[in-house]
């Protein structure tokens, strides 16, 4: 936040110049250069006896959002205000009356304000907001008239800093380096998750039974943990959306993943490594399809079943005689 | 005694208190007051005005006509619109001490000024017939749409626009019945905050509608 001065309160009474520890204010006209100004200082605010410098906010939280109803009624109103301002400038221009003139500019120019006063509460306020921009952006559509000032509206569009994005309607929508971040913790958690499950596994094979316990519960915090990071980060969406999220991940996966690591595998001579990826790479494939499969069927209403073969990984909607990818008998098969 | 008030500034006319200020001594009756008499906040005329009683007995309850449904595409602005929604983003550029945006948007504004093509009817009884059909129909009917959303903004930009635009009505009703005599010795002056209109030889202290100080009230001036 940086300084700004109403000239038209200032009374010369100039304490901002004696207090300002940079030097921010010019001697000569009193305005305030921002980039020396410290950010939230303030000393020149509250020195000056006139009140006219205050502290002007760096970034603008965005307006409430508007109801549709609100901003159609509104604009109807505008409308009929704008059309008295018309007929009335109309008088102003065409009578011979100078009375009737002077009558005529006053009523122009009352219904000038209430129609600006009625568009500012139909949301477009504040000159950042994402209804101005949009605004802005909507006059550059189509062809434009040559005598247009498209110039003017390009520098706005460049020059207004958008409002941010964090508060009132977008408080559930994160943005900048926390989204980065609990996406980054959200992996953290998520391989703390498998990790823990495969540590409490091995504790169980060599009888530690307790450090296994403390695995298995450490292991379940770390998922509500990756589920929550996740969700904040807004990335659970509906379930059609998110099913083809599935079908892209697992296609990803099965077609560029795999298939370059087990070249990489093959070229290294790491036959398991191989195996886990084959494993993997077929197994996703099978994925792809039945979430496809989901997603065209959604509206569906019979109960499907659903088996998982718990070495390699595949789906199926029955219970093979043997698995197709890696060949452990169906009875292995764990149902959904 | 019975009291009045005034429905574009809200002063109550007092019939056991007069008003002095204008010569009327207490105790006068509202018939007893002279027809030329104003509101001495904002210049209305009597017929603005209403009995108490009255007002506290039949509150504005009358049905409005349900509002059309809700179109999701924001009607197209005329010239004239995208001109006000431009001149104001000036003033909000203006407020926060944007000098470049400000001179920006007001380049908009004058180049959409310059669009408007003059109406087919330009005379008082075009611009009375939609300040009737505002009072009568509109502002009722966006007050109770923004009332449900409790929108406090819009609400109080109909308080003031309702008001100001009942000041017009009466002004305008008094300019078709009186003519260049309203305003051949007096001045006429501009809220530049409400568009509350004046007619008389100084400003009030405060807008009586929006209640800026008078520094915010410009004069608007006779050209010969």
């Amino acid at each position: 936040m940086h300084a700004v001065r109403n000239s038209s309160l200032c009374t010369k009474d100039c304490l901002c110049l004696f207090v300002c520890p940079t030097g921010a204010t010019d001697t000569e006209t009193g305005q305030i250069d921002a980039s020396k100004c410290l950010d939230g200082c303030r000393a020149c605010v509250d020195a000056c006896p006139s009140h006219a410098i205050s502290l002007a906010p760096d970034d603008y939280p965005p307006p409430r959002e508007k109801a549709t109803e609100v901003v159609q009624a509104l604009h109807a109103l505008a409308a009929s205000k704008a059309a008295q301002e018309r007929i009335a400038n109309a008088i102003a221009e065409t009578s011979d009356n100078p009375v009737e003139r002077q009558f005529a500019r006053a009523i122009a120019h009352s219904s000038r304000l209430s129609t600006e006063d009625l568009l500012r509460e139909a949301g477009y306020m504040l000159p950042q907001s994402v209804n101005v921009r949009a605004f802005l952006q909507s006059l550059l559509n189509g062809t434009v008239a040559d005598d247009f000032p498209k110039d003017a509206v390009e520098r706005l569009l460049s020059t207004l800093k958008p409002t941010k994005s964090t508060m009132r309607e977008d408080k559930n929508m994160t943005t900048g380096k926390t989204l980065d971040n609990l996406m980054e913790a959200f992996a953290g958690e998520s391989q703390a998750n498998r990790k823990y499950l495969a540590y409490a596994e091995k504790a169980e094979k060599e009888g530690h039974l307790n450090a296994a316990k403390l695995f298995r519960a450490a292991s379940d915090a770390e998922t509500t943990h990756a589920l929550k990071h996740f969700e904040v980060a807004g990335k659970v969406a509906a379930t059609a959306d998110n099913l083809k999220d599935a079908v892209a991940g697992e296609t990803h996966e099965y077609k560029d993943m795999y298939p370059d690591f087990i070249k990489v595998a093959e070229e290294e001579g790491n036959k398991a490594a191989v195996r886990s990826f084959t494993y993997a790479m077929k197994a996703e494939e099978v994925h792809a399809g039945l979430y496809q499969e989901a997603l065209d069927a959604m509206d569906a209403t019979d109960e499907v079943f659903y088996y998982r073969c718990p070495v390699c990984g595949n789906i199926e909607k029955f219970v093979p005689e043997k698995c197709s990818i890696c060949g452990v008998p169906g009875t292995k098969f764990i149902k959904y | 005694m019975k009291k009045y008030e005034c429905s574009v500034c809200g002063y109550v006319y007092d019939e056991a208190v007069g008003d002095p200020d204008a010569g009327i001594p207490p105790g006068t009756p509202w018939g007893d007051l002279p027809d030329d008499w104003r509101c001495p906040l904002c210049g209305a005329v009597k017929d603005d005005f209403q009995a108490q009683e009255e007002n506290h007995a039949a509150p504005a309850t009358e049905p409005v006509a349900e509002s059309g449904p809700v179109d999701d595409d924001v009607r197209e602005l005329s010239v004239g619109e995208l001109s006000a929604l431009c001149s104001n983003l000036s003033k909000a550029c203006a407020k926060q001490y944007l000098k470049e945006e400000s001179g920006l948007f007001d380049r908009l504004a004058t180049y959409y000024a310059g669009q408007v093509q003059p109406p087919e009817e330009k005379d008082w009884s075009a611009i009375m017939a939609l300040i009737e059909q505002d009072l009568g129909s509109s502002f009722p009917s966006v007050n109770r749409v923004a009332g449900d959303q409790a929108d406090r903004g819009a609400l109080r930009a109909l308080v003031w626009g309702e008001k100001v635009t009942r000041i017009l009505k009466s002004l305008v009703n008094r300019y078709k019945t009186s003519g260049d005599a309203m305003l051949e010795n007096t001045n006429v002056y501009v809220c530049e905050i409400c568009g509350f209109v004046y007619v008389g030889d100084a400003p009030p202290a405060v807008c009586p509608v929006c209640k800026v100080p008078n520094t915010k009230i410009t004069q608007v001036q006779r050209r010969a």
